[in-house]
Parts: C-alpha cells; sequence; structure tokens
C-alpha cells in the first residue's frame, strides 16, 4: 500500500512537472523563440557611416629668399563617404538567450579626394575612387528578454579587407559592439523575423590618407530565419 | 630681387629625351633600334677634378663636396651607383678625352648659367661613356657648411649636375615668375633636377622623391621595381594628344610628389616609381617662358591650356601600372 501510495504520489508529480514543461515550452515554440541549438539565418543592408580620411597639402620647398614656410601647390582633403552594403550572418544559439554567428558585410564605399587652393588656379575639383570593402567576422548576442520583440546587445571582432578599385589589398582588423531588436514576423518551427541593429566598429586599418584606428558607426536591417 | 640663374644641360647632338616609361625627364638617345635611355654601365663611375682654385673654394674643397653630391645619388635605396675620385687633373671638364672631368671654368658668355654638363654617348648601345661637368667660376661660389650669402652652394649646384651625369634630365615641379630685367626666379620646387637654383646662399643638398623616382627608374632593381608602381596615360584637348604636358602624381598619405611629361605628339605618358596607393594626377603646362628648359625647342609644345585636376584618384598597384587614364584639359 504504502508502496503503491508512493507511486501514486511519484506519479501525480511526474505529471506536474510534465505539464510544467509543456507551459515553458509550448509558448515559445508557439511564438518562434530561440533554444538551445537553433540555428539562426539572417540577411539584409547595412549602412556604414563616412569618416575624415585625412587632409594633406602638395608642398614644394620654398626659396628661401622668399620665407620658410613651404609653397602649397594644391590642398588635398579626403573623406571615405558613408555607403550602403549587404551582410550575411548565420549562428547558432548556445542558449536560448545567446546567439554566436559569423558575418561577412560587402560594401563600396567611394573615398573622396576634395583639391584646392591651387597655385596656378587649376579649379577646384574632386577626385574618386571606389573601394570593395569585405568584413569577415564574428558577434556574440544575448537576447535582453523573450517576446515577439527581443532587444539584444551585441560584441565582436572581424577582418576588414579593403581594396580601392586597381589598388593593393589593405587588411586589418575591427572590434564592434552595438545592439538591436529583433521582431518576429511568424511563428511557428522556422520563425521569420526582422533585425534592426546599430553598431560602433572600432577598425585597425582603413582606406585612408592617415593611417590611424578610427570608429565607423553601422545600421544594419534585415531578415532573420530560423530554424 | 636676386638674379634668376638657370641651370642646362648642355648635351651632346644625340642626345634627346626618352619617351619611354619614365618618372619625370630621363636622357635618351637614338638608336636603330629606337630611342634608348643614356646610362652608365660600367661603375664605379671614375671621375677626375680639376686642379684649380676659386674664390672661395680650393680644389680639395671641390673635391669634396662632389664626392658628398655622388654619395646623396648613390644612397637612393635599391639603385646600383657608385662612383670613385680617380684623383685631380690639370684638364678642364672638356669632352673627348675619355676623362670624366668636374671642375671650376670661366664661361662669361654664359651669365644665367651656374654649371652645365656634358656626355659622350655610345650609338650603339646608349651607355654614357664620358662626361665632364663645369661649375661656371663667374659666379662666387662657398662650401660652407650652413651656406654663404650671396655665394652659390657648390654641393647644391653639383648634386643637380650629378643627377644630369646619370642621365636624367629636368624636372618641372617648381613654380617661378618671371624678372623685370629677364630671367626668372624660383619661388618653390620640389625636385633638385629643377633648372633653376634657389637664391645664393642657399642650401638644397637632399634629394625629393621626383629625383629618387627618376634615378630609381633608370637604375632602381628588381625590389624597387617590385615594390613602387606607375600611372599612365594620355593628356588631350579637344580629343587630340598634348605634347609637353607636365604631370604630377601627389600621393596625400606621404606627401610626395613626382612629375612626368608627355613626350609625344599623341599626349601619353608615363611616371614610374611610385608608392603604391591613391594619388591625385594634375595637369599643366610648362611655363611659357621656360619650356626649352625641360623639352627640345624644336618640339611643337602646347602651352595652350588651364592646369586640370584629373577628376579620380588612381590607386598604384605594387609592382603594376595603373589602369591607363585620359586627362582633359580645356584651352586658356
Amino acid at each position: 500500500m504504502i508502496r503503491l501510495r508512493r507511486f501514486a504520489a511519484s506519479a501525480g508529480q511526474v505529471r506536474v512537472l510534465a505539464v510544467a514543461g509543456m507551459l515553458a515550452v509550448l509558448p515559445a515554440v508557439a511564438s518562434g523563440q530561440p533554444r538551445r541549438g537553433s540555428i539562426e539565418f539572417a540577411g539584409g543592408v547595412v549602412w556604414t557611416g563616412g569618416y575624415s580620411a585625412g587632409s594633406a597639402p602638395a608642398n614644394e620647398t620654398r626659396n628661401p629668399s622668399g620665407g620658410s614656410t613651404p609653397l602649397t601647390l594644391f590642398q588635398t582633403d579626403s573623406r571615405v563617404l558613408g555607403a550602403i552594403g549587404l551582410d550575411a550572418r548565420a549562428g547558432v544559439y548556445l542558449s536560448r538567450r545567446v546567439l554566436v554567428e559569423g558575418l561577412f558585410e560587402l560594401r563600396r564605399p567611394v573615398l573622396r579626394t576634395h583639391l584646392s587652393g591651387d597655385f596656378e588656379s587649376a579649379a577646384s575639383a574632386d577626385a574618386d575612387v571606389t573601394i570593395a570593402s569585405y568584413l569577415f567576422g564574428a558577434s556574440l548576442l544575448y537576447d535582453l528578454r523573450a517576446g515577439r520583440a527581443i532587444p539584444f546587445v551585441s560584441g565582436g571582432a572581424g577582418y576588414v579587407r579593403e581594396i580601392p578599385e586597381g589598388g593593393d589589398v589593405l587588411t586589418g582588423t575591427e572590434v564592434h559592439a552595438g545592439g538591436g531588436l529583433t521582431y518576429g514576423l511568424t511563428r511557428g518551427h522556422r520563425p521569420l523575423g526582422a533585425r534592426l541593429e546599430v553598431q560602433a566598429s572600432e577598425r585597425s586599418r582603413s582606406v585612408a590618407f592617415d593611417q590611424k584606428r578610427r570608429i565607423l558607426a553601422s545600421v544594419a536591417a534585415g531578415l532573420t530565419w530560423r530554424f | 630681387m636676386r638674379r634668376a640663374l638657370a641651370l642646362t644641360a648642355i648635351a651632346a647632338a644625340s642626345i634627346t629625351f626618352a619617351p619611354a616609361v619614365g618618372a619625370y625627364l630621363k636622357l635618351g638617345t637614338q638608336l636603330s633600334s629606337g630611342l634608348v635611355n643614356v646610362r652608365w654601365k660600367t661603375f664605379p663611375i671614375r671621375y677626375f677634378v680639376t686642379n684649380r682654385d676659386v674664390p672661395g673654394v680650393t680644389a680639395p674643397q671641390l673635391q669634396q663636396a662632389v664626392d658628398r653630391a655622388f654619395a646623396t645619388w648613390g644612397a637612393v635605396p635599391n639603385v646600383a651607383l657608385s662612383s670613385q675620385f680617380a684623383g685631380f687633373t690639370a684638364t678642364g671638364p672638356v669632352g673627348g678625352d675619355g676623362m670624366n672631368v668636374i671642375g671650376f671654368q670661366d664661361r662669361p658668355d654664359l651669365d644665367r648659367v651656374l654649371g652645365a654638363t656634358s656626355f659622350t654617348v655610345d650609338t650603339v648601345t646608349g651607355e654614357i661613356v664620358e662626361s665632364d661637368i663645369f661649375l661656371n667660376s663667374r659666379f662666387p661660389w662657398s662650401v660652407s657648411a650652413g651656406g654663404d650669402t650671396g655665394r652659390q652652394d657648390v654641393e647644391s649646384i653639383a648634386l643637380h649636375e650629378i643627377g644630369h651625369l646619370h642621365g636624367l634630365g629636368h624636372s618641372a615641379l617648381g613654380e617661378t615668375e618671371l624678372l623685370a630685367g629677364g630671367g626668372r626666379r624660383v619661388i618653390g620646387a620640389e625636385a633638385i633636377m629643377f633648372p633653376i637654383a634657389f637664391t645664393a646662399g642657399s642650401l638644397n643638398r637632399s634629394l625629393r622623391a621626383d629625383d629618387v623616382a627618376g634615378i630609381s627608374d633608370v637604375y632602381g632593381n628588381d625590389r624597387f621595381r617590385n615594390a613602387t608602381g606607375s600611372i599612365a596615360g594620355r593628356v588631350t584637348k579637344s580629343g587630340a594628344g598634348v605634347l609637353g604636358a607636365h604631370i604630377v602624381a601627389f600621393n596625400p598619405a606621404s606627401g610626395k610628389m613626382v612629375g612626368g611629361f608627355t613626350l609625344a605628339g599623341d599626349g601619353t605618358f608615363a611616371i614610374a616609381g611610385l608608392e603604391p596607393g591613391p594619388h591625385v594626377v594634375r595637369v599643366e603646362p610648362l611655363d611659357d617662358g621656360d619650356a626649352g628648359s625641360f623639352l627640345s625647342a624644336s618640339l611643337a609644345i602646347d602651352l595652350d591650356f588651364k592646369p586640370a585636376f584629373y577628376n579620380k584618384l588612381v590607386a598604384v598597384p605594387r609592382g603594376g601600372t595603373a589602369r591607363s587614364i585620359e586627362v582633359k584639359v580645356e584651352p586658356k
């Protein structure tokens, strides 16, 4: 008897726990919440802000009889313009809230040099070159809460490869941090979502006429697909 | 205002300017196989110094200044140049004696010429077999380390002339102004091979990027060619080539400028010895009063166009040539 009673009690406990488990899992599946091992693909567009690429005068040595300052033949002021590109990501959830992803980004920004102050009055002008910019990296995302709209923070690092049209490859590294929001567009086992992310990326090198670390801002928007 | 003093290269009749690939201007000669750059092929270049003092400069002091000037050219990385002082001689710097002689010479007929370089060239191979340099003793000279007011610095002028001795022509990387009494005064320059000297008393003893590119283009080794690149293209006006245009390639990353010329009627040019990376390209006519300092006066040099920038940055590849460009200029 005692044994039966204990069994019955145990069976009742199992049922209760099982129901509790169902309650915990079913809403997640129904609303497309990630779980450990979920795979997520994402793709979209990314806008990365421009930055000053340096200023430099084209100087000649002045005849000492005319002064000690250089003679400036013309002045250059350069800037890499903001540009829209494409990004693609693939990741796996390490837990319900932690996603690790690899990313690839492709952009074609323009390096523009403004030429002015010509000693012989050449008309001021802009000279451009297009840069093919590639970023290969990895990020760790942490979902701040569950739900249809999931805010997250992110951080990671990458390898940057930039090639001015017709020129040599320039490579560097970057670290990035940011955050954003994923919004579930559909429910089910393979939910679609929209993702918006804002990041700051610090780059060791970039196409510019003065080599220094730079912080670039970027905004990415796209779709996610998880299964 | 001080006088403008022109430095000219007096070359043998067979010398002309080579339109081959070149950072700025290299001297060339017409052979049966075409134009080739004139250059030394046997090193060290053995030179004598005329045993003649002038006020302020003894022959040994001249030799020491010349030796430093040779050493400056020889110190350019990745070029194969060497020279050797062979001794003092009573012979003046005249051609045809089989000796390379550098010395003072009184040339009152050349009242605007500080110095000049002459050559004897093997017309079969283009090899320079003899070269002589005179410094005009009509002018006051100095070898003072800090320069002497009113006196021309021997080392500065020797550096220019020894550039010619190695086979380089004039660079146009400089700005001048006309003087009321005739001649031109240099305002600024960025090449030792610019044909007009700074005011007497000034020192100008270091090579610039343009000089380095030029000498490297003639004597550079594979390491130089693998580490640098070139720009090539055409300068056109109303669809036709422009002859004698001066092209400047400027690297904003380093601040270095290297010049070149269009040396053919179709307006083609090439500038070698450039650092890899994006360059600004600027085109201008030669100074109208001084075009003969750079190119043969017999050429129909086009001076009638406005200075202009090319509207693209030209990315110079390491060890290669950037995609050919066309720079369009407008009449003045």
